[in-house]
């Protein structure tokens, strides 16, 4: 029966994962002096998950954005499971109120319980399509979330049951996940209210989640003249 | 100019830090995060059956009245219910097995499971230990294993000299479904939740890629025990190795068609044991006379001071329930 009940909670994971995917912006209304963009986001992701997190926009050609976040689950064990990353938006390509923006992200995530420690390395490239207005925006976002180099080590606890258990690095990859989906928001001079929601695929396109959609609620802080 | 830099710079501590990881292990060999099964271990004891190669041991002599033990699951092991073996010693010839899928016995594509296949396995179990045919066959069924004796003697009601079911949890899909929902107090904001769904985002596995989906049940196992769990289940129980895909094609096969393994059980005249753990909040007398109800000949005991994995944790507050039930039918 236990084994059941694991099959209904890992359905379940689904219907309540939202990625932390890369911070809405809404490029329309970002000043070029606006150089420190404060993120705070919080969703369902396997629980509930609260985030923070850190833009900062490079002086260059095209408007750039350098990230860098970290996320958590609720739980008794704040440090137990978080997952961080750091890498940049740029937009690339403007038409009319038209834009195209991509972002790459190095991810570090852990993941910890009484029977294991896990530790995992991935990417994540994401683009997103969309109309933007100074005052609103609404855009298309599609990514893919790959787990490149994951650490396992295993408590003693687990080794009671299965003592040569191989710790350490595995590769090539221990899983992936697409997603697609669509973010609005609401953009005042200093801040944006943004909100996310969308789908998701494992990678072999065959996988079919019981429920597999993610939502995220954002809040971005724009800090310069105005 | 500073652009350049800072890319420069995330491509360089990526590139030092992948670089200096060892490309040395493969989460899909067998043998790495979980056990190796018996097709793939020779060492392991096994017997080869209805096309299919089984983990299983034995105990006591081989003529005695036969006592098959049903592992819970789908997909677990007998691993936590050896204590009854204790029964050889009482004249009985003790059978575990792994089932199909479950364990360490082999593993097949998930298309290729059914519940007539489970049936037919347990069938082809009995006739391989079976020494004449006048040697009595009991079953021993825990959790979704007293799930299949039910099912069992629902498709061959005169095949069965006795029955003890530990906690089936659902002869019927409806049920099954009732006891899931009493089970299923899912607390969004615990530590006992994530740990059981946070690693989803970085293990994924295809249809049967065994090794990782087994490994994923595996160290979602702490799920079950975590505090304040409805089941009364007191903390970690031995297992060797779970069967993901063959969990979940039964589940898929459970909700797809569903199931109902009540519809001959009153030609099932023998008396049967019901047990239930004193700890269980979810199951209790209540569920338990619920199952009952479709046998004319019952008995239905409570196990103090312990909860689902009552074989486990109190065997010996199991032991003296079921042995003079067995000796009354032997």
């Amino acid at each position: 029966m236990k084994n059941i009940k694991i099959l209904i909670l890992a359905a379940f994971s689904f219907i309540v994962t939202n990625k932390s995917y890369a911070q809405s912006i809404n490029w329309k209304n970002l000043k070029s002096s606006q150089k420190h963009i404060l993120h705070l986001n919080t969703g369902l992701d396997y629980g509930v998950v609260f985030g923070l997190g850190y833009s900062y926009q490079l002086k260059s050609k095209l408007p750039t954005l350098l990230n860098i976040s970290y996320s958590f689950p609720s739980g008794n064990e704040l440090l137990g499971d978080f997952k961080t990353k750091i890498g940049g938006q740029v937009k690339l390509y403007t038409v009319n109120n038209f834009q195209f923006s991509a972002s790459i992200y190095g991810i570090y995530r852990r993941y910890q319980n009484p029977l294991v420690r896990i530790q995992n390395f991935g990417s994540e490239i994401t683009g997103v399509v969309g109309y933007y207005k100074s005052k609103w925006f609404v855009a298309g976002e599609a990514g893919f979330d790959k787990a490149i180099v994951t650490n396992f080590k295993h408590s003693a606890k687990f080794k009671e049951d299965f003592p040569a258990v191989k710790d350490g690095w595995y590769e090539p990859s221990t899983g992936g996940n697409f997603n697609y989906g669509i973010q609005t928001g609401y953009s005042l001079k200093k801040s944006d209210i943004t909100l996310k929601i969308g789908k998701l695929l494992t990678q072999d396109f065959k996988t079919k989640p019981f429920f597999p959609y993610y939502l995220q609620l954002g809040y971005n802080l724009k800090i310069g003249r105005n | 100019m500073m652009k350049s830099k800072v890319i420069l710079l995330v491509l360089a501590t990526t590139s030092i830090f992948f670089a200096g990881c060892k490309k040395n292990m493969n989460i899909n060999d067998a043998g790495n995060l979980v056990l190796k099964t018996v097709d793939q271990d020779p060492t392991l004891p096994s017997i080869s059956v209805n096309g299919t190669q089984l983990h299983a041991e034995t105990f006591g002599n081989p003529d005695s009245a036969m006592v098959v033990f049903l592992h819970g699951g789908p997909g677990g092991d007998y691993r936590n219910g050896l204590n009854a073996k204790q029964l050889a010693a009482n004249g009985y010839f003790v059978v575990f097995y792994d089932q199909r899928g479950s364990g360490l016995s082999k593993r097949h594509n998930k298309n290729s499971y059914s519940i007539q296949l489970m049936f037919d396995d347990l069938s082809a179990v009995i006739q391989h230990y079976r020494t004449s045919p006048s040697q009595k066959v009991f079953l021993f069924g825990h959790s979704w294993g007293a799930i299949l004796a039910a099912g069992y003697i629902n498709k061959y009601p005169t095949r069965i000299n006795g029955v003890i079911f530990a906690e089936p949890g659902g002869f019927t899909s409806t049920n099954l479904d009732e006891y899931g929902a009493r089970t299923r107090k899912l607390n969004l904001f615990s530590e006992g939740t994530n740990d059981v769904l946070y690693f989803n985002q970085f293990l994924t596995g295809k249809e049967n890629d065994h090794e990782i989906l087994d490994y994923k049940i595996n160290i979602s196992s702490s799920y079950t025990y975590q505090k304040g769990n409805s089941e009364g289940i007191e903390g970690p129980s031995p297992f060797w190795r779970n069967g993901a895909v063959v969990l979940n094609s039964l589940g898929d096969i459970s909700n797809k068609d569903g199931f109902d393994f009540t519809t001959n059980l009153n030609l099932f005249t023998t008396k049967v044991l019901f047990l239930y753990g004193e700890l269980n909040t979810a199951y209790g007398l209540e569920f338990a006379n619920k199952e009952a109800v479709y046998f004319a000949n019952k008995q239905i005991s409570k196990i103090n001071g312990t909860g689902h994995e009552m074989i486990y944790f109190k065997w010996n507050n199991v032991y003296p329930i079921v042995l003079p039930y067995l000796n009354s039918l032997k």
